[in-house]
């Protein structure tokens, strides 16, 4: 039974931002030129600048912006047929206004919503605009402070927190400059912590490894001998699944053995999860203890993360696999070098099977930094509706959760948009991997079943979709989040 | 007729009206390995599924108490399986011109009839594979859940070993979040670190909503026909049972179960039943059914 959520922000759907409004916008020089140099009609075509800022400065705009008792002319699109947003004058001394306020009790979180998001398009707008914008952009940034905190409010609010906290580290870090590497670490309690959690409350990760692992057993039905090489083993739990079903399989021969190669770094990883060496001690213990024969070696990377075939020990006989799981929640980012290396390294030994999860993202907008800014908030504003939905009264639980998790892949995703330039791979690692020559294996109806009803275990919220033949995707009501997808090398036939 | 025998009280169970029958109320046949060897040997005999009627089978096979009605569902069975493209005619009718004119009717209803039989055969499968698919995905799920216990536990004993070293080296120990959490219920028995990565453990299995829900799903999708699935399902969720009741302590600072409409819809369970003891296991029966074919 579908349950209709009111989170309390207007819904991403109908937020058209990348289309100009119908009211015209008039490049008034007047006052504008005034303003450092921002031609204020250049800015966010949703919001009729002009208008609003009129004969007023900076501070007067924003706090007009900010504060919900001041009067404020609106010229914003009905975005939403719903009539979420209504076209309105709010002055707090009409009768109209104070009606509206009592009827709709809602519509004040909306609004406050998105005047967050209009905070925050404003702040990206003036850091992709000249520098002389920048100035802007801090002063927007710490009246965001004022009003949002990374731990309480409403879902809307907490990411405009963590957002305005990524804007602002990439504005420190400069235009050139890497962003100051890696968050805090965090405690090692508060890690595991919030991986058990992650995974209670939402199906990423279990949708990852159980695709990828039931992809894997059809592929090595047959086989005697099984080699996996792991991209990015973290804490080695997706193959305690994959070892308990290949115990308990009953066709083809029985208890094969399995090879597990972890690749790792020579650089600090998320140590909270313990050194490779560690999870390759406890997928040892655990195949010891359901009686799967195992053995786990490890590969090192390049210091630039380069990945050699090369150093990969391999036997004959064996059913090679390549795992390459990307941008689960848990994860930290890997460069793109170091993934195609790896990717097209796999290539060169033609593997049984190559199996991919990754962020699926809308294809890259044409709006420039700000454009792909928006997707981004856009992303991320699914994933805490989808953990609010599986935990709605646990908000400290969840944000644990955004603190060790998503709070620095915001940050880091929005350092790499800001730095990235137009070459920034616009295409995703499946279609990469097509590109390059990887044939697509078909995603079996065990498969397919299986995802769908692991989502069952959760909210109705979630959907599986088979995008194409060889690619489940899991989404969050309408929007696509995360894909696995499953590939072959060409020479090989399965 | 039919008296149900336990079949370990029986020599030879085949030698006397050696039936197997179930203890339910209504007696029912089971067909065992022996009784359906005994009666492909007799459908051989008669020439195969097609030749062979009830009758002539029941006087071959001559095991006393199998009447006319067990065996043309059976052999209506047999048929689809071994051949599945025949229609399933009723074939107590003896003479042969009117079997012929069934086969008359049927040849032009035989399409119909056909597809009919292949896509009801290809629900079958389906629901089949589904149901596999359902157990294998919850025994990858404890599977899952007891790997991240001994990440866990493995956690825990570093940390009980190494407190006091922890709190010098860099951030502050921080298990007081997780009392600060409140998820736990209680705060009464979080004082002890240990006993929060007990609660922890506790809490590994359950991915969310109780797979005790299931059942009710797959109620959803009655065929209305005979299965061809004999086999129930084992009960879900044995050993975890217990864990149940922890785990909704765990995850509910109020008392569960007595969810309105609006929160959590994890242990929305559907079925009827009392709460707050849920059962210990769940059988479920392919289809929803638990009848057998054999009436």
């Amino acid at each position: 039974m579908a349950m209709v959520m009111d989170l309390g922000f207007p819904s991403f759907e109908s937020f058209d931002y990348t289309t100009t409004t119908t009211t015209t916008t008039t490049t008034t020089t007047t006052t504008s030129s005034t303003d450092e140099g921002c031609n204020w009609s250049d800015w966010s075509p949703v919001v009729d600048w002009n208008e609003i800022s009129g004969d007023q400065d900076f501070q007067n705009l924003i706090d007009s912006m900010i504060d919900e008792n001041v009067v404020i002319h609106q010229s914003i699109r009905p975005i939403d047929d719903d009539d979420q947003i209504h076209e309105a004058e709010y002055n707090n001394s009409s009768p109209e206004y104070n009606m509206a306020m009592q009827d709709e009790a809602g519509s004040a979180e909306d609004s406050k919503g998105l005047r967050l998001i209009h905070l925050l398009m404003a702040t990206a707008e003036a850091m992709a605009g000249r520098d002389e914008c920048r100035g802007l952009a801090r002063v927007i940034l710490v009246r965001l402070k004022e009003l949002v905190s990374p731990t309480y409010g409403t879902n809307m609010e907490r990411l405009a927190a963590y957002f305005g906290d990524a804007l602002q580290a990439s504005l420190d870090a400069g235009a050139g400059g890497r962003l100051a590497p890696g968050a805090a670490e965090h405690h090692r309690a508060d890690v595991l912590a919030a991986f058990q959690l992650l995974q209670d409350m939402s199906p990423y990760v279990k949708f990852g490894h159980f695709t990828a692992n039931q992809a894997i057993l059809e592929a090595v039905a047959n086989d005697r001998r099984v080699h996996i090489v792991d991209y990015d083993i973290m804490e080695g739990i997706q193959w305690a699944s994959l070892m308990q079903a290949l115990v308990s399989r009953k066709d083809g021969p029985p208890a094969p053995h399995l090879r597990i190669t972890a690749v790792s770094r020579s650089g600090t990883g998320r140590r909270s999860f313990g050194t490779v060496q560690e999870t390759g001690r406890r997928l040892t213990a655990f195949a010891a203890s359901i009686g799967q024969p195992f053995s786990f070696h490890q590969c090192r990377l390049d210091a630039d993360e380069t990945f050699r075939p090369t150093s990969l020990k391999l036997v004959r006989g064996e059913a090679l696999v390549f795992n390459c799981m990307l941008h689960l929640p848990h994860f930290s980012h890997r460069a793109p070098d170091s993934i195609a290396s790896f990717l097209s390294g796999a290539g060169t030994l033609n593997p049984r099977l190559i199996t991919l999860v990754e962020e699926e993202m809308a294809p890259p907008s044409e709006g420039g930094f700000v454009g792909r800014f928006m997707d981004l908030l856009h992303h991320f504003s699914t994933v805490y509706d989808s953990l609010e939905a599986g935990f709605p009264m646990q908000s400290r639980a969840r944000a644990l959760v955004e603190r060790v998790f998503l709070g620095p892949r915001i940050m880091e995703s929005v350092g790499r948009i800001y730095r990235g330039r137009e070459t920034e791979e616009g295409c995703s690692w499946g279609q990469w991997l097509g590109a390059v020559g990887f044939r697509p294996v078909s995603i079996s109806f065990a498969n397919h079943c299986q995802a769908k009803l692991l989502l069952g275990l959760y909210n109705d919220g979630y959907r599986v979709e088979e995008l194409t033949t060889n690619k489940l995707v899991l989404g969050w009501k309408s929007r696509r989040l995360l894909s696995a997808s499953i590939w072959t090398s060409q020479d090989c036939d399965l | 007729m039919f008296h149900p025998k336990k079949a370990s009280s029986m020599n030879s169970p085949m030698c006397d009206s050696g039936l197997v029958l179930t203890t339910d109320p209504k007696p029912r046949l089971r067909w065992t390995v022996e009784l359906h060897e005994r009666f492909v040997d007799a459908v051989t005999q008669l020439g195969g599924p097609d030749k062979a009627t009830p009758k002539t089978i029941m006087r071959v096979m001559g095991v006393k108490g199998l009447t006319l009605y067990h065996l043309k569902s059976h052999l209506q069975k047999f048929r689809l399986g071994k051949q599945p493209h025949k229609d399933f005619n009723d074939h107590s009718i003896k003479d042969a011109s009117s079997l012929e004119l069934q086969r008359n009717n049927a040849s032009s209803s035989g399409m119909m009839g056909r597809s009919m039989n292949e896509m009801q055969m290809e629900v079958n499968r389906r629901l089949h594979e589904q149901l596999e698919v359902q157990r294998h995905l919850q025994l990858r799920i404890e599977a899952h859940g007891k790997y991240m216990q001994t990440i866990l536990e493995k956690a825990c004993q570093t940390v009980l070993a190494g407190d006091n070293k922890a709190a010098a080296a860099g951030p502050t120990l921080n298990f007081p979040t997780l009392q600060d959490l409140n998820m736990y219920g209680s705060s009464d028995h979080l004082h002890h670190q240990g006993m929060e990565m007990e609660s922890l453990k506790r809490s590994t299995p359950y991915t969310g909503k109780s797979p005790l829900i299931w059942a009710d799903d797959l109620r959803l999708q009655e065929l209305g026909t005979a299965s061809c699935l004999d086999d129930q399902i084992g009960p879900l969720s044995v050993d975890r049972g217990s864990d149940i009741d922890s785990v909704s302590d765990i995850y509910e600072t109020k008392p569960m179960l007595s969810s309105g409409g609006h929160d959590h819809k994890k242990y929305d369970v559907k079925m009827d039943r009392p709460s707050p003891t849920p059962p210990r296991t769940v059988a479920i029966s392919a289809g929803g059914m638990r009848s057998s074919p054999f009436g």
